[in-house]
């Protein structure tokens, strides 16, 4: 039994966590209404949280050094959740991304006045659905997971409650996001009608004994529509702008980085072991030309909305849905490159959260007391002005990018070879071109970042001074250097996680 | 040196005429007492000695050039005789014949790379308070790159390459950081740490603001230079290639003129949507290598060099590089970034930009399009070659003609001159092939100091429409004996150094047999196009320099100062040691000029019918000079750690 609370410690340490932190919450108010210990008070939940988070990427870590195979009952709680290489990789993605959110945070809220402990016990409870939904081998768990990771996304979405963008921002995401549960849930359904089956493994091996009926295609239908959802492709995206740019920038953080990661490791999850059989897989008669021709729209119009933005907040957003369109297209690589595809999937993952939750990060540095960097107009001549704000927004930027050598270059690099090795010619040209486009609004910011003046007497962003949001910063600027220059290493253990996925 | 110093006389003893003091006399005595002891050393040492004093005797004493002016042209001039002499090629085969080479140290290049880079970083850790340290910081370390560059002529190059560095990076994918040099990239190289430096140097008179972030861009551009045009392995190259964008961005974006955002952007979007295709086409090339080769994957040059794929799937490889590198070039139609870009960006940007990033385009071509698909090049060359003569050196030289602002006209001509380069490069026979790898030099060189010499121009005026000058030859002598001088270089008058490159081009156009049945023509057309540029750039000294003065802002202005004209010196110099000297250049090219020419009919040979290959993708055996490289790895192994250092 010990061995498998063993195997489990990353979950554990997160829900631990997040109920520790809650009591911490509740009775550390007491003390913030005597009065100026209230920064104190949730500054310092910020801190808590962010090494629960990373103690959870730590257990994940010291799990896979120790090596799966010598952990025993591993398979107890197997149908439900699965632990493996797999689960484990994400575990370490969702923590770093829940840290760096956390860290944000802990600069953000005191800075625009919304000091509220519960933003960090969601934090928390979010990573722990995403971990569950990451490790979930069941239609049930997945459900679990991906509700107990939605309603925590949709709480932090509304953080902000005087402000009407957040409000509506919430309410959109809720709507829809439960919409497509709606649908997903509605796809489980029809599956376990089909096949009799809750768990994924199970109902892979009987599609793959040859049940095949009208009810699998419908089930098949609306389980992709509720997956695409989840990590908002086009044309399932459009909650995403408005959501995004209403939430308080950590939250959109949080979104961007984990939750997508999350849904990421659902859609891998549910394609690959339940709908796995050959025939699902094939070009001709299964998901792979949907996901394909989803993946193609996606990067496409994403990126050329983006371009078109004032916010870069809302661009942010928009790059955020044209990367899950450069994610689809590994999803579709590994119908015929299961390894390197899926490989290729999770470094680009790791690529994306640093360079994401860097350029967020950097978004939220650049605004204090109350009066956010939003618009391109905002951040004009601050190069000059403040020179460390910039240096690590160009940086996360040019990553983002997807300019060597950073880490995003890598991601792409490893992405587009696995295209072209898997024969995907077309696909990895349009993803090709869509990343020369891509770099025309991410340049946009470093132009008036250090090319343009402030107009005349209009408002200029003042950076904030927080040691929390300097840490994330300098974490991911040192990861998106270290990957930029050394990739190999986990990129190795991005394929030896690929590789006791799908094999 | 010391007599150098003597010689200089003190310009407020000097009257305007002729004159003979007592300092001068005195100097003059020490100059001839220096002469007779360098003549009882050795007679390199009086060449040496002679060249000096007259460079120190030269600048006219009237115009203020103090006595460290003339000590550090006469250091200048020193050197430069030097070089002619040491490097002779007579000389270097007398050199040859008794003693061994020089040992090459494998570390070289990566000191080369390397050098610029840490350069930059450590510009990063140092106050921007104090621009004088960020100033020395930055020339110090790009004089160390050149004289680094220096020690690569020791070697004469011949057919192979040389200073071979392979290091594994990433085994899995095959990616090794492997750099060697060889006669298409050496020249390139030493151009590099040459021009930099210099228009480095020369910005510091104008550039004012955000000195910090200046030099740094400097240095990562140098360096991501000398990365892109020494790396051997495709991936790597791609990295140093993209790297080298963003410096330039910053530089056009940040320091340029009034519609620098457009321009910078222009210019980004262009050369970047190229080069995403041509990673494209290096990565599917990886993969077909792998696949042909049992799974084991390299990026290398000369290993992707043996995969011969089927017709149609080379022509849309090739087509990938190409429009990569003719953007880069940059040929028409895809010049229209280029004139935007070269009038928004500040003088040094500009100078760096023609004289060393065009050249990336050109080298491009030759090394990757040209050595990994030779049937597609061949097929294509005929075409491509009647751009080059059209849309290049003519529209190019038609366009400069109808140009008012000056640096806009230096651009178009940038075009034209380009347009010869790649026509060489086309016609690929040896002599048309040695004439591009040569005329990209002199193009660095002379179009470098024709975009120094506006950059002054525009210091004074702040304008640069050509109606707005008349008659300078009058109130700035020197500078419009500096600009003729130039100016001749640029149209090919022989003598210097334009003459020798665009001859052999148009000599070996003439009598390529790559060319279908136009290479007549398009030697005519060529031929055509130095008229033309005749007709622009003489156009532009008529209406500058001689006639009255109409403007009453042009009376005051003042000569070329201390800074220009050490920054212009080399130019000047280098115009006349490569038009008269040019074997000193040619011999280090003519071997893998051959060599290139070679492989071209060698790979065309296979299959003579067609003129392409049919059938499905395979793998060529190793070529001989590509044996070393690998037979290397090993002995490159143990450098792991020497390498990375100087890499990262």
């Amino acid at each position: 039994m010990t061995n498998i609370m063993f195997a489990l410690s990353p979950l554990l340490v997160v829900a631990l966590g997040s109920l520790l932190l809650m009591l911490a919450e509740a009775f550390g108010a007491k003390s913030a209404a005597h009065g100026r210990q209230e920064h104190d008070g949730t500054a310092g939940l910020a801190l808590i949280a962010a090494i629960v988070c990373l103690a959870g990427g730590a257990a994940a870590a010291g799990v896979w050094m120790f090596g799966l195979d010598h952990v025993e009952g591993i398979g107890a709680v197997a149908p439900w959740l699965i632990i493996d290489r797999f689960s484990l990789f994400f575990d370490g993605i969702l923590c770093l991304g829940g840290a760096l959110a956390a860290l944000l945070a802990g600069g953000y809220l005191r800075e625009h006045r919304l000091e509220r402990g519960e933003f960090y016990a969601l934090i928390l409870l979010t990573t722990l659905g995403a971990m569950i939904l990451a490790s979930a081998g069941d239609l049930l768990t997945v459900f679990l997971g991906l509700e107990t990771m939605s309603l925590g996304a949709y709480a932090m979405t509304a953080f902000r409650r005087s402000s009407a963008r957040s409000a509506e921002g919430a309410l959109k995401y809720f709507l829809l996001g439960s919409f497509a549960a709606a649908l997903l849930l509605y796809g489980f359904a029809l599956l376990y009608g089909a096949t009799g089956h809750t768990d994924l493994a199970g109902i892979g091996a009987s599609l793959r004994g040859g049940v095949r009926s009208a009810m699998v295609i419908m089930a098949l239908v609306l389980v992709l529509v509720g997956l695409l959802f989840k990590v908002s492709a086009v044309p399932f995206h459009m909650w995403t702008p408005d959501a995004y740019e209403g939430a308080p920038t950590p939250a959109t953080t949080y979104m961007a980085v984990a939750v997508k990661a999350g849904g990421f490791a659902m859609m891998l999850r549910v394609l690959m072991t339940a709908f796995g059989d050959p025939q699902s897989m094939s070009w001709s008669s299964g998901w792979p030309p949907v996901l394909a021709a989803v993946s193609v729209v996606t990067m496409t119009v994403a990126n050329l909305i983006a371009g078109r933005q004032d916010s870069v907040k809302r661009m942010l957003a928009y790059s955020s849905i044209a990367h899950a369109g450069y994610i689809l297209l590994g999803v579709v690589t590994m119908i015929r490159q299961p390894t390197m595809g899926g490989a290729s999937v999770l470094f680009y993952l790791l690529t994306y959260t640093v360079s994401t939750a860097g350029a967020f990060g950097a978004l939220i540095l650049c605004g204090s007391h109350g009066k956010e960097a939003v618009s391109y107009e905002d951040l004009a001549g601050i190069g000059k002005r403040h020179p460390a704000a910039a240096l690590p927004f160009s940086l996360f930027l040019l990553s983002l990018a997807g300019i060597p050598p950073t880490a995003g270059f890598f991601g792409k690099w490893f992405l587009f070879r696995a295209a072209i090795d898997g024969g995907f010619y077309w696909l990895a040209g349009i993803a090709l071109v869509n990343s020369g486009i891509g770099a025309y609004y991410y340049l946009r910011v470093l132009v008036y970042m250090y090319m343009r003046e402030p107009a005349a007497g209009a408002p200029v962003a003042v950076p904030m001074r927080s040691g929390y949001v300097s840490a994330a910063l300098l974490l991911s600027a040192i990861l998106v250097i270290a990957l930029g220059l050394a990739p190999s290493g986990s990129l190795e253990v991005a394929i030896s996680a690929a590789t006791g996925f799908a094999g | 040196m010391s007599t150098a110093h003597d010689t200089a006389p003190s310009p407020t003893l000097t009257p305007r005429r002729f004159h003979l003091g007592s300092s001068q006399l005195l100097a003059l005595f020490a100059f001839a007492a220096a002469v007779v002891l360098a003549g009882l050393w050795s007679p390199t040492a009086v060449a040496v000695v002679v060249a000096a004093g007259f460079a120190a005797a030269i600048p006219r004493a009237d115009q203020g050039y103090g006595a460290r002016t003339r000590v550090v042209l006469a250091v200048m001039a020193a050197l430069i005789a030097l070089f002619v002499i040491r490097f002779w090629p007579a000389a270097a085969t007398d050199a040859i014949d008794t003693t061994p080479p020089p040992p090459e140290s494998p570390a070289l290049l990566s000191w080369l790379i390397g050098l610029p880079i840490a350069g930059a970083i450590a510009i990063l850790f140092l106050p921007r308070q104090t621009p004088g340290v960020l100033k020395v910081t930055t020339l110090g370390t790009m004089i160390a790159t050149l004289g680094a560059s220096l020690l690569l002529l020791q070697v004469p190059m011949g057919r192979g390459f040389h200073f071979n560095q392979d290091v594994v990076w990433m085994p899995r994918f095959g990616i090794h950081y492997h750099v060697a040099v060889d006669g298409i990239s050496l020249w390139l190289v030493v151009l590099t740490t040459f021009v930099v430096p210099l228009a480095t140097f020369a910005s510091f008179g104008s550039i004012e603001t955000r000195i910090k972030e200046w030099c740094f861009s400097l240095l990562l551009l140098q360096g991501a230079i000398l990365g892109a045009i020494l790396s051997l392995d495709l991936f790597v190259f791609y990295i140093f290639w993209e790297a080298m964008l963003v410096p330039m961005y910053l530089m056009i974006g940040v320091w340029g003129g009034t519609n620098r955002i457009k321009a910078t952007l222009k210019f980004f979007l262009y050369t970047f949507f190229g080069s995403v295709l041509m990673l494209g086409a290096i990565l599917y090339l990886a993969y077909s290598y792998s696949r042909l080769n049992n799974g084991v994957p390299s990026f290398d040059y000369f290993e992707l060099q043996r995969v011969l794929p089927p017709r149609h799937v080379m022509l849309w490889l090739y087509g990938a590089f190409t429009l990569a590198f003719i953007i880069k070039v940059p040929m028409w139609p895809l010049h229209t970034w280029l004139p935007d870009a070269h009038t928004e960006a500040p003088t040094a940007g500009s100078v760096i930009l023609a004289a060393v990033m065009l050249k990336m385009g050109t080298y491009g071509y030759m090394r990757f399009c040209m050595g990994l698909f030779p049937e597609a090049a061949g097929e294509w060359a005929a075409n491509l070659a009647g751009v080059a003569v059209l849309g290049g050196i003519l529209y190019g030289a038609l366009c400069a003609m109808r140009q008012d602002d000056v640096k806009r006209l230096v651009a178009y001509s940038s075009v034209a001159h380009l347009g010869y380069v790649m026509l060489g490069l086309f016609a690929a026979t040896p002599s048309s092939l040695e004439g591009s790898i040569l005329q990209q030099v002199n193009h660095g060189v002379s179009t470098g100091a024709l975009f120094l010499l506006v950059g002054v121009i525009y210091d004074r005026r702040h304008t640069r429409m050509l109606e707005e000058f008349g008659g300078l030859a009058k109130v700035m002598p020197v500078y419009a004996t500096l600009f003729v001088i130039v100016t001749l270089a640029s149209i090919g008058v022989p003598g210097t150094n334009g003459f020798v490159g665009e001859f052999m081009i148009i000599v070996g156009t003439f009598v390529s047999n790559k060319l279908g049945h136009f290479n007549g023509i398009q030697a005519v057309g060529a031929a055509l196009g130095v008229i033309l540029g005749a007709v622009y750039m003489l156009t532009v000294v008529q209406k500058m320099f001689f006639g009255p003065i109409t403007k009453p802002e042009n009376l005051k202005l003042k000569d070329v100062n201390r800074r220009e004209i050490l920054a212009l010196a080399p130019f000047i110099a280098f115009i006349f040691v490569i038009g008269f000297f040019p074997n000193i250049f040619l011999s280090q090219i003519h071997g893998a000029a051959t060599r290139m020419e070679n492989d071209l009919e060698e790979r065309m040979s296979d299959h003579p019918a067609p003129k392409f290959y049919v059938g499905p993708m395979r793998l060529l055996p190793r070529r001989p000079e590509a044996t070393k490289p690998v037979a290397n790895e090993p002995e490159g192994g143990n450098d792991n750690g020497n390498a990375k250092g100087s890499a990262q």
